[in-house]
């Protein structure tokens, strides 16, 4: 899909994570506003229920090649791939620029929680 | 690589920066700006129900907030990668400490940087590790 850092999202993104923008620079973790569309959300979901899980996030890693820019037309492409034991969904992206240069790569792992696994409420 | 940037020393710690306590305002909006509106971080009910005594907040705001700590410690270095794995919450109303250490640094592979993110207790919330580069002349980026 095509993505491009919103200026003022960024700013707004920068702001809620503390972190100071210069210039046309966007927070180093601005892709969580495009792995947070609905789309990718609705498709995780879909994922969790059909595994009757609850998806927690584990960890997550972006590495760059060349720094992000407001204004520039990105293209994102995401992988997802399932890991068993303990069961996992791991979200793959790569970020390119309009000439098909690497940007960047996003990595999200999500830990698939078992609902049955999950504290009822009223529990001891 | 600019070999102009002196790199840090192996061993050198960052200074710490505290973050928080993130009301549910906060939780709020970074849920706005993120698209993250997952409820478990917004909805005292929901996160009673799977053990929490608060909602946990944002574990990809706490990460971001890496880049404050490391700008504010090397601003001529620049970011080349962020990562963390995400050990514990920090629930809302608590504060967090950010800290980090220098493990390696070299001209070839830039300066490779441990982090955590501290709540109250001993444990680490999050475990990560970023990568710096000298910036290049005019640029933002490694």
């Amino acid at each position: 899909m095509e993505v491009m850092i919103d200026a003022g999202l960024a700013e707004n993104f920068a702001r809620e994570t503390g972190v100071r923008l210069e210039g046309d620079a966007a927070p180093i973790a601005y892709p969580a506003v495009w792995l947070a569309r609905p789309a990718l959300r609705d498709r995780i979901a879909q994922i969790c229920a059909e595994a009757e899980a609850l998806p927690v996030h584990e960890s997550q890693r972006f590495n760059y090649a060349a720094p992000l820019r407001q204004g520039v037309r990105y293209l994102l492409a995401i992988a997802a791939r399932r890991e068993a034991e303990p069961s996992r969904l791991v979200l793959d992206a790569t970020l390119s620029d309009p000439e098909g240069a690497a940007v960047g790569r996003i990595e999200t792992v999500l830990r698939l929680v078992s609902r049955a696994d999950l504290p009822k409420t009223g529990d001891a | 690589m600019n070999e102009a940037t002196a790199l840090p020393q192996v061993g050198e710690r960052l200074p710490p920066l505290e973050i928080g306590p993130f009301d549910a305002q906060a939780l709020a909006r970074y849920a706005e700006v993120s698209g993250d509106d997952n409820p478990l971080h917004l909805d005292d009910a929901l996160a009673l129900s799977v053990g929490f005594t608060a909602p946990p907040v944002h574990g990809m705001k706490l990460l971001a907030a890496f880049e404050a700590l490391l700008k504010s410690w090397r601003s001529d270095l620049a970011i080349a990668s962020l990562g963390g794995t995400f050990v514990q919450p920090v629930l809302r109303g608590e504060k967090a400490t950010l800290t980090g250490r220098v493990l390696r640094a070299s001209q070839e592979d830039g300066v490779f940087v441990r982090l955590y993110a501290h709540g109250p207790s001993r444990a680490p919330a999050i475990i990560a590790d970023a990568t710096l580069r000298p910036r290049r002349p005019g640029s933002e980026g490694p």
